[in-house]
């Protein structure tokens, strides 16, 4: 077996995080179990069934530091750079709860993550499912927990801006909880913003989505060219609930969300879409697990990719109808589109059935732009460059059209149109 | 209007065009009949601007122009216009869209002003009518999900639209039902008038029934064998092709 890698800046870091005095000594033990967990396997190496294709190397020879108040905005955050400064925002900057200037809508309650916990009894199980979930757990410096009570619906969008910045090698771990109540709604945004050098983000995010309840949940990734954006993000889902998730990958150097849904109470919906634009070298890379757990239950899976220059992605998508769960309607799709011959593409669509009466299906293509179509569209006078636009438009706008306010579908549109024009 | 000379073009080093000439003058109709692989298509491509072909001899003249240099995009805008045999399926591109930015490249392009999106559905919802097709086509993705006679009426919706002067119909009769051809066939007949030219490609002389040709051409193995008067096509319906293979 291959030696458990564990970069010595991280047990240095683990001690800092341990006697660090504003934090609260409750969690000491939770941290440890969590830091001893990772360390006997260490970070994830190519064998490892998901990793295969993810280069860490940028993490291990990395020398990050957990960021310290100093590293905390030196004034007030200007959100208007950041676009939607209309929306109820919630922003964490550089590991750090900015409360003075965030705000959630009524009818959501804001907790700190020790307030969460204290409320729970501390009776929260913590993630394991991804290696950096365990970092996550032993190195949580900032996040927050949303609770939402039966029956409230939620008109207005909440957005958490997560902003990386400064010149310092940070690595910060948010830990964000959120609880929807029976029948509840909410539409929430994710966004990841700032102007950094290497930053190591490593975000857990445990979704728990009651009966009948909604959640859309959008995420758009757009850090900095040096980042790396590690998203592990977990539902459950009780009867009947709607979770869709939309992702909008554009930033980082290396992106990779690690999406855990489970559809635990029958009649559950899930849906997880994804559009990742990569040009120079970067790497972004999508690992999603649906798993059926009851019957009825219906789940998506759709991530499209737009590959340029020298730049990689993966797509590993695995759904799992667990004995019992009849009646599952499933689909998976990975479409992914390759404008230069440089930039390469793996897809791994994976589908286990342990039950029968299920209806499943999933498929993956990987190619350039036809030729017979642009020939077309040339046909009918319109330019070589405007062509490519047109299709490479088209082969977007499926994920982007899944977005249904049309505020934040017109804010992506914007942005993707802008990536297209500054990398054709 | 067109002047096909001599023409000679392979494809992979295999000959498929072995010296096509033909004139096309305002206003005329032509039709050139053959089987498959008789090199129809290749003719229309070249003419197009397709690549992948090779021209080893002979010339094609568009208004007195040799166009075979052209860019695809600048054939179509000095106003050559195909109607597919297969039109392409893109999904996620929307028809309105995709045929108002045709329109504005060539409004654009002869100096006038382009059509905002209130403007261009007025004009776009009376083509619709010629063509018995309702106001849904517009907000479909570019032919998909569309039958086969869909496809081929979107084509003609686009040729009225974008208003060629010479038109190229290959194949639009292919598979078509009696009703959706005498539609496509009432589309063209309108937008005749003597300074627009049409070449329409077919296997089979049904078509030429509703669209007459006042020129029919036969193509066999890269060569036309015979040309006459519409009377030639209905000689070749009854007699086969055979009757014309040496």
């Amino acid at each position: 077996m291959a030696r458990s890698v564990v970069p010595n800046y991280l047990i240095t870091e683990f001690d800092k995080i341990l006697s660090r005095k504003y934090f609260s000594k409750e969690v000491g033990p939770v941290r440890k179990e969590a830091f001893d967990n990772f360390i006997r396997n260490g970070l994830p190496n190519k064998n490892l069934e998901g990793w295969q294709n993810t280069d860490l190397s940028s993490i291990k020879k990395s020398d990050f530091r957990i960021a310290e108040i100093d590293d905390g905005p030196q004034e007030t955050v200007d959100l208007s750079q950041y676009g939607f400064e209309f929306f109820h925002t919630i922003i964490i900057y550089n590991g750090h709860f900015q409360e003075d200037i965030s705000s959630v809508p009524k009818g959501v309650k804001l907790l700190s993550n020790l307030e969460y916990l204290e409320q729970k009894n501390w009776k929260v199980s913590q993630p394991d499912k991804s290696p950096f979930d365990l970092l996550n757990t032993a190195f949580m410096d900032s996040g927050v927990s949303l609770v939402i009570e039966d029956g409230v619906e939620i008109a207005n969008p909440l957005r958490i801006l997560f902003v990386c910045s400064g010149e310092q090698k940070l690595m910060t771990n948010p830990r964000v909880h959120i609880d929807l109540g029976h029948s509840s709604s909410l539409t929430l945004i994710e966004e990841h913003v700032g102007k950094c050098n290497k930053y190591l983000l490593n975000e857990s995010m445990i979704i728990d989505i009651d009966a009948n309840a909604r959640l859309e949940h959008i995420r758009i990734q757009n850090n900095s060219r040096s980042t790396i954006n590690m998203g592990n993000i977990h539902i459950g889902q009780q009867n009947d609930s709607n979770y869709t998730f939309v992702q909008f990958a554009k930033g980082s150097r290396l992106g990779r969300i690690n999406i855990f849904a489970d559809l635990i109470g029958e009649g559950a919906n899930s849906s997880i879409n994804g559009l990742s634009l990569s040009n120079d070298n970067q790497h972004l890379d999508t690992n999603i697990v649906t798993n059926h757990l009851a019957p009825h239950c219906r789940s998506g899976q759709n991530f499209k990719s737009i590959l340029k220059d020298h730049s990689s992605g993966f797509f590993n998508g695995r759904t799992i109808v667990q004995k019992g769960a009849e009646k599952t309607d499933s689909n998976q799709s990975n479409k992914n589109l390759i404008l230069s011959k440089n930039a390469l593409m793996n897809s791994n669509p994976q589908l286990e059935i342990y039950t029968d009466d299920v209806k499943c299906s999933h498929g993956s293509s990987t190619g350039s732009l036809e030729e017979d179509a642009l020939f077309y569209i040339k046909s009918r006078g319109i330019d070589a460059e405007s062509a490519t636009s047109l299709l490479v438009h088209g082969f977007a706008s499926e994920i982007i059209e899944t977005i249904k306010n049309d505020i934040i579908r017109e804010y992506i549109l914007d942005q993707f149109n802008k990536w297209l024009d500054k990398s054709n | 209007m067109l002047n096909v000379k001599d023409l000679h073009a392979e494809v992979d080093d295999k000959m498929i065009l072995k010296g096509i000439n033909l004139n096309i003058k305002p206003g005329e109709i032509h039709a050139i009949m053959g089987r498959n692989g008789s090199g129809k298509s290749t003719l229309s491509n070249l003419i197009t601007g397709k690549e992948g072909y090779t021209i080893t001899r002979g010339d094609i003249l568009y208004k007195n122009e040799s166009i075979t240099d052209w860019s695809i995009e600048r054939r179509a805008l000095a106003g050559i216009f195909m109607s597919f045999q297969y039109p392409v399926v893109m999904p996620g591109v929307n028809n309105t869209y995709f045929l108002k930015a045709a329109l504005n490249a060539k409004l654009k392009n002869a100096g006038e002003k382009e059509l905002n999106a209130a403007e261009f559905l007025k004009l776009v919802k009376k083509k619709l009518i010629d063509l018995d097709m309702d106001t849904s086509y517009l907000q479909r993705a570019v032919n998909e999900g569309f039958s086969g006679g869909e496809k081929k009426r979107n084509e003609i919706l686009q040729m009225l639209t974008l208003e060629p002067e010479l038109a190229i119909m290959d194949e639009t009769d292919s598979g078509l039902d009696i009703d959706a051809l005498k539609i496509i066939a009432n589309g063209v007949n309108k937008y005749r008038n003597p300074n627009r030219s049409f070449l329409v490609i077919t296997h089979y002389q049904r078509l030429l029934k509703y669209i007459e040709p006042d020129i029919v051409h036969v193509l066999i193995d890269g060569k036309f064998v015979r040309s006459g008067g519409k009377e030639l096509a209905l000689e070749l319906e009854e007699k086969g092709y055979q009757w014309l293979d040496q």
